[in-house]
């Protein structure tokens, strides 16, 4: 029997979905500040990962490329189940009751059973799945590269609707309660009601977006190919501030409270006042960032060939790791484990 | 003629050249080691197109240039729409756009657009640029789903984020991710075979999806110097993103770019297939190719090359950039001197005075040799459309 995530909230234990949670605050407060001293264990996917790890329940779950779904026990860092999808897999999983969620190259979204590792429903798209499913009041919103973005039973995976957009979709739906937002390759910012799909209003920026948003105190926040970071007003889409990088961003905002970070192709870290806009500090910590940073215990941590972690106040580089060698996935960070997949296919945990 | 002896009068020929013409700077330790014999095998039974490599316009390049093109590192898509077009009729001699690209693209082509995003995200073929291509292929009733924009490395790729801002339907292909095997994606039967130094893998096979899937390909390089090969342009874009296993043809401080890239843009049916070649210069990275992310050696000139001559195109290409590194004080691309060689890549990265390799830009004037098109400058038609 499915449960649903009810809130945007999560449990103190679990890492659920793209971020964290559906809030994209993608942190736990009981994370070490210090750097991590020891390589628990070492997982081998066999196959590059270009998404990111979810934690639920003490499973951690991990999708390789090569369409398999790995479940596996973090204490010993040992497989649990695995399942092969017919396509290759770039979406981060997410978590529904007793499902897992995820994305794939051959146009389905997949439910997998938690604790057998075999399909409890498929939904449909006509093309690529990248972007992750997001749950929301026992639906499931995911983008499709067939530009459209679709909203299925979260019971059954049965379209209850479809919205045609102008791009291609490799962007996160942000789900509030009653509307939704996502970016689109066609370089606009769309917000739709959740229960119709219609859509409530757009807003242009000056590139495709592959960015994922985040919505905090009525302010939608997206980075776009055009360089730019955007606060939209979530009600109307109204641009309140907007802030140049210098080169494109793929990497998605992570909030907490008035504090926002996101990366750009131009290798930095950027740090702002949400409400202003106002920069608190940019950092370069490589020579490009296209994956989202997670906050954490008093620190901002980033996948950008290889595991930084940034103090959140000064934005100072307080420790690196040259594990998690990835550019497109995010680190779990539970109690004081943090969980790590890299580009290569080797997952790993470090304490 | 057997394929094997061919090559090979084919690369002494070539290497003679180097030694004792093109590379005046050239010191004994430096020369290369000797070139061991090579061996291609086409697709078995593949009949030659005369649309292939130099195409229908041997020795024709097209200049377009707008230097609002390109603005603080922002490609204009209206400007690149209108040099593309004027670039292309200009090419073709015809007087509208759509009976231009119908020279090279039947409606029933399954058409391969061949990107370079080896230097994403700072210097990669612009995605502003391939919108277009792919507008003007779709003009012509190619469907969205015969469209295949590709290269090598999906991880590549995907820092370019092709996937996000190219139209729906459009397939985005990378043949291989870097960390897994590379065999998958390609065709036993076509290879190019030579032991360089040693490796235990001594083939080098074709992609599959060249092979097999598409019947004609736009090839767009971009404009950039290269560690090994000189220059990577129109050349090295097909044949060492078309082929796997290509850095064994490296091992500091010697290279065999020349003359591998030139044999192997002449194995079937790559030749046969690369119709056009569109030469990004939107940017130009005059040191630190092809990956650099260094924008001190990013010049954003506005340029855009169109050609079906790929030696033509490079060899205007290797005059720019070596014109733009005696601007700035730095040495030649032919100079082979031990003393600017260093095994640190930080340093070369950052210090235009520092190579990793004997770079060989000779491999531009050996695939000329090969048939593969005009590299005497004189020879050149090279036509400039100023805005």
């Amino acid at each position: 029997m499915m449960t649903t995530e009810k809130n945007n909230t999560k449990s103190a234990a679990n890492w659920p979905t793209l971020l964290g949670d559906n809030a994209r605050t993608g942190g736990h407060a009981q994370v070490r500040f210090q750097s991590p001293a020891n390589a628990v264990w070492q997982y081998r996917t066999a196959s590059p990962v270009r998404s990111a790890p979810v934690f639920h329940d003490g499973v951690l779950y991990v999708a390789s490329v090569n369409g398999v779904l790995h479940a596996i026990n973090p204490a010993t860092g040992t497989s649990k189940w695995k399942f092969e999808a017919a396509g290759q897999v770039h979406s981060t999983p997410s978590l529904l009751g007793n499902a897992v969620l995820f994305g794939c190259d051959d146009g389905k979204v997949y439910a997998i059973d938690r604790n057998s590792g075999k399909k409890l429903w498929e939904a449909d798209s006509q093309a690529e799945v990248w972007s992750s499913p997001v749950v929301r009041n026992e639906n499931v919103f995911f983008g499709s590269a067939d530009g459209k973005a679709y909203a299925v039973d979260g019971r059954t995976g049965q379209t209850k609707w479809s919205q045609e957009l102008g791009g291609r979709i490799y962007s996160t739906i942000y789900a509030e309660e009653h509307q939704l937002y996502v970016g689109c390759g066609d370089g606009k910012v769309y917000s739709f009601d959740a229960a119709s799909g219609k859509i409530l209003w757009s807003t242009a920026t000056g590139n495709g977006i592959d960015s994922s948003p985040a919505v905090v105190d009525n302010l939608v926040l997206i980075g776009s190919e055009d360089f730019f970071v955007y606060a939209l007003d979530a009600s109307n889409g109204a641009v309140r501030w907007k802030y140049e990088t210098g080169l494109g961003i793929a990497s998605s905002p992570a909030v907490l409270g008035d504090f926002a970070v996101i990366g750009s192709k131009d290798g930095s870290l950027y740090a702002f006042e949400v409400q202003t806009g106002k920069l608190r500090w940019k950092t370069v910590v490589s020579e490009v960032v296209t994956a989202p940073p997670v906050i954490g215990g008093g620190v901002v941590c980033i996948q950008a060939g290889g595991t930084f972690a940034l103090d959140m106040d000064s934005g100072k580089i307080v420790w690196r790791a040259g594990l998690g060698g990835a550019i497109q996935s995010v680190p779990v960070l539970v109690a004081d484990s943090i969980y790590l997949a890299s580009l290569s296919g080797e997952i790993y945990a470090l304490q | 003629m057997d394929r094997r002896t061919f090559v090979k009068v084919g690369c002494i020929g070539s290497a003679s050249v180097v030694v004792q013409g093109l590379d005046p700077m050239v010191r004994a330790e430096a020369v290369a080691p000797v070139l061991p014999p090579i061996d291609l095998h086409d697709l078995p039974d593949y009949k030659s197109s005369p649309l292939g490599m130099p195409g229908l316009f041997p020795g024709r390049v097209i200049e377009a240039r707008d230097r609002n093109a390109i603005v603080s590192n922002r490609v204009s898509q209206p400007i690149v729409r209108r040099l593309l077009e004027q670039a292309m009729k200009e090419l073709t001699g015809e007087s509208s756009t759509r009976d231009a690209w119908a020279k090279f693209i039947a409606p029933t082509d399954v058409v391969g657009i061949k990107i370079n995003p080896s230097g994403a995200p700072a210097c990669c073929s612009s995605p502003e640029i391939i919108r277009e291509i792919i507008a003007a292929v779709q003009s012509l009733g190619v469907p969205a789903r015969n469209i295949i924009v590709y290269d090598r490395y999906s991880y590549e790729i995907d820092i370019g984020s092709y996937q996000a801002l190219l139209p729906t339907g459009v397939r985005i292909v990378g043949i291989q991710d870097a960390f897994s095997g590379g065999g998958v994606g390609y065709e036993p039967t076509v290879y190019c075979d030579a032991n360089f130094f040693g490796e235990w893998e001594t083939r080098s096979y074709m992609a599959s999806i060249v092979a097999h899937e598409v019947t004609k390909i736009i090839n767009v390089p971009t404009m950039k110097d290269h560690s090994a090969a000189g220059i990577t342009g129109a050349l090295k874009n097909l044949a060492y993103g078309t082929f796997n296993n290509v850095a064994r043809t490296h091992r500091a401080p010697h290279s065999f770019t020349n003359p591998v890239i030139g044999l192997m843009c002449t194995v079937e049916p790559l030749r046969s297939k690369a119709v056009l070649h569109v030469m990004d210069g939107m940017r130009q990275v005059w040191h630190g190719g092809p990956l650099t992310q260094v924008q001190n050696f990013i010049d954003q000139t506005g340029i855009l090359l169109v050609a079906t001559d790929p030696v033509a195109m490079d060899t205007i290409e290797l005059e720019t950039i070596e014109k733009k590194r005696r601007e700035r004080g730095v040495p030649s691309l032919w100079q082979h001197d031990l003393e600017s060689v260093t095994p640190d890549s930080r340093i070369f990265f950052h210090d235009a005075s520092k190579n990793l390799f004997f770079r060989q830009p000779g491999h531009v004037t050996a695939a000329g040799k090969l048939g593969l098109g005009i590299s005497d400058l004189k020879r050149i038609d090279h036509r400039l459309l100023s805005s």
